[in-house]
């Protein structure tokens, strides 16, 4: 006896899209309704207002730390993306073995807590960069922003996400074959036109999927940007964090949220868009074949 | 005909991969306009030979010219030559029309050039009707001509074709070697062939070069090969043939004599260095036996006994087992004149010490 495909797939999903729907889908949906309640001292009270998110959309300081998590989010992504891919591209097309690929995931074994205070212990005034530069003489008197600055919370974003970026484009790579860079490279490209006529297009959606998951976990990191951060590291997420932790305004919270899901959104669009109209994506409109 | 311009010269060419040798002494002179097949069992090197000349690969020792200029240090991007990949590596993201046009709008070209050339190579292989497909919406065999037009849309003065048809069925591959040979004629490109398959290199081929573990065999016209091979590998590399064990017996003007430790005697006039009491393989293709004696004067002939009759409409194979038990295989093309023996039955199997080749023991 045998199943059909589509009961196979469907025995075979179930777990996860049981698993997702409780714990995902449906929370999201609570959350969702949420959003729309309002809050009174601590508790919440069901309702349909939409003073959540019209209050976020007209509160200087909601546009703000959103600026500033995007601002690092895109920045961090962007960095992150430029190192990743010359990486991905020595594993996928030039390395044979897979040591470096085990290396590199070997770092997500060392704590994310502890690389943070390891930043902290390289950037702070006391830091190996400051003595560095002082025993240089490049400097007579030991740095204060190199922590407490956007600059320390993006290289630290960098290092915590780089891996993991690495991985995402590795998998996007290894799908095109090397050939492709040979037969470039036979009808007279170098190899850095190879990457950008044949690798970059067929990659596309996979890059800028990297960039994305990359931007997402970024913009919603609320813990660097807070240890490391100063002043700039008022983020979104930690806006967020704090109306549920501290205010117990989980309406305004559910409302941010949601506001933080769909400018991800619209970047993402504003990213494919941007990547069509310059042409490095490549829209295929699907032709049906005819019978 | 006048002399044939070389335009592919490797002297003493070496190429190792750390410690292993990939290829060794490889000297080949390639002309222009020819088709030259490299044959040889995977692993032989062919394809590394012709990686090098597309300039993927660099010779650890030696040299390589192209029209004789050394091409040690010109990258693959700027020799003159193309590349047919064996699984044709088009590109999934550009349409039929885009792939070819590709090497044309890398040089700059004008655009009303680059349409013009395209459309004319496509034309060449006949799919204009589907410029505007991608990739994944054509046969393997449509592919094969993309790969072909994106090749030759250039111009270049030398086509490498890396096995082009290993990966299509039967039938389209006896079609598309019939197309190469047109197109061919109608560029006039030098093309250098790459293939396992004897077959392809038989039909298409004005010269083959036999490899072997990193080495050149033998360089012949695909006739001249199959009738006097050089080496035990290349008569049993290419086509069928029937071998037998003997020590040469005498060497003169006729021709030189060899005999089997069962007696069995062979005259070859293809025998010539080699003195009394060398061990030498005799080979005899199955086509080169005949159970009639066509010439009184040079025939040779033993007995032995029909085992097997295979049929194969305008010809058939005979099995037959000699009186000193070896079998050899026979192949006689359909006479009406002639009756071929039963199964079972006593026969005299004739040859022609033209057809008989010594070759040294491997």
């Amino acid at each position: 006896m045998s199943l059909s495909k589509s009961v196979t797939g469907s025995l075979l999903s179930a777990p996860t899209v049981l698993y997702m729907a409780v714990f995902f889908i449906v929370p999201s949906l609570i959350l969702f309704a949420y959003s729309f309640w309002s809050a009174a001292s601590y508790q919440v009270v069901p309702d349909f207002v939409l003073k959540n998110y019209l209050g976020s959309l007209t509160s200087p300081l909601f546009w703000k730390v959103t600026f500033n998590a995007i601002s690092i989010g895109l920045w961090t992504a962007t960095i992150t993306l430029i190192l990743a891919i010359p990486v991905a591209y020595y594993l996928v097309y030039v390395a044979r073995s897979q040591t470096i690929l085990y290396l590199i995931l070997l770092t997500w074994f060392s704590s994310y807590l502890v690389r943070i205070y390891a930043w902290r212990t390289l950037l702070g005034t006391n830091g190996v960069l400051n003595t560095v530069l002082l025993q240089l003489g490049i400097i007579d008197h030991p740095v204060g922003a190199f922590l407490f600055s956007s600059f320390a919370v993006t290289i630290t974003l960098v290092h915590i996400y780089l891996p993991f970026c690495i991985l995402l484009v590795v998998a996007s790579l290894s799908e095109i074959k090397r050939d492709l860079i040979d037969a470039a490279r036979d009808l007279g490209t170098s190899s850095i036109g190879a990457f950008c006529k044949v690798i970059a297009p067929n990659a596309a959606n996979g890059l800028i999927g990297a960039f994305m998951l990359t931007f997402i976990l970024v913009a919603g990191d609320y813990v660097t940007p807070q240890m490391l951060g100063g002043s700039s590291g008022q983020t979104t997420g930690l806006l967020i964090a704090d109306q549920f932790r501290k205010t117990g305004n989980w309406p305004l919270g559910a409302a941010q949220a949601f506001l933080m899901f769909l400018v991800s959104l619209a970047i993402y669009f504003a990213l494919l868009t941007a990547g069509r109209m310059s042409g490095l994506v490549v829209h295929r409109p699907r032709k049906k074949k005819e019978a | 005909m006048k002399a044939p311009t070389p335009i592919i010269e490797i002297r003493d060419g070496k190429k190792s991969f750390g410690s292993f040798v990939a290829l060794e002494n490889i000297n080949l002179t390639i002309h222009e306009g020819e088709i030259l097949t490299l044959l040889g069992p995977s692993g032989c090197g062919k394809t590394t030979l012709m990686r090098l000349i597309a300039g993927f690969e660099g010779l650890t020792s030696g040299t390589l010219r192209v029209s004789g200029e050394d091409v040690a240090a010109v990258p693959p991007e700027r020799r003159p030559v193309n590349m047919v990949f064996q699984r044709y590596a088009l590109f999934p993201h550009l349409d039929v029309f885009e792939n070819v046009a590709f090497g044309l709008k890398v040089k700059g070209l004008a655009k009303s050039e680059i349409t013009e050339r395209v459309k004319r190579m496509l034309h060449i292989v006949q799919l204009e009707s589907l410029a505007n497909r991608y990739i994944d919406e054509l046969s393997g065999g449509q592919c094969q001509r993309v790969a072909l037009a994106r090749a030759l849309v250039n111009e270049p003065k030398v086509l490498l074709l890396d096995e082009p048809l290993a990966a299509l069925d039967l039938k389209i591959r006896q079609h598309m070697l019939a197309e190469m040979k047109r197109i061919h004629a109608e560029t006039g490109a030098t093309f250098i062939y790459v293939t396992h398959d004897q077959d392809e290199a038989m039909i298409l081929s004005d010269r083959v070069v036999l490899m072997e573990k990193g080495r050149i065999v033998q360089i012949d016209r695909p006739e001249d090969m199959y009738a006097r091979p050089k080496s035990l590998f290349a008569a049993k590399f290419l086509g069928e043939t029937n071998l037998f064990e003997t020590a040469v017996a005498d060497s003169g003007a006729q021709g030189t004599v060899a005999k089997t430790a069962s007696g069995i005697g062979f005259l070859s006039r293809n025998g010539a260095g080699h003195k009394a009491g060398d061990k030498v393989v005799v080979s005899i293709r199955p086509e080169s036996f005949s159970f009639a004696n066509n010439d009184e004067g040079s025939s040779q002939k033993t007995q032995g006994q029909v085992e097997d009759v295979v049929f194969i409409g305008s010809r058939s194979f005979y099995t037959v087992r000699l009186d000193d038990q070896a079998k050899i295989r026979i192949q006689v093309q359909r006479n009406g004149r002639v009756k071929p023996p039963e199964p079972g039955s006593r026969a005299t199997i004739y040859w022609d010490a033209d057809n008989v080749v010594m070759l040294p023991q491997a």
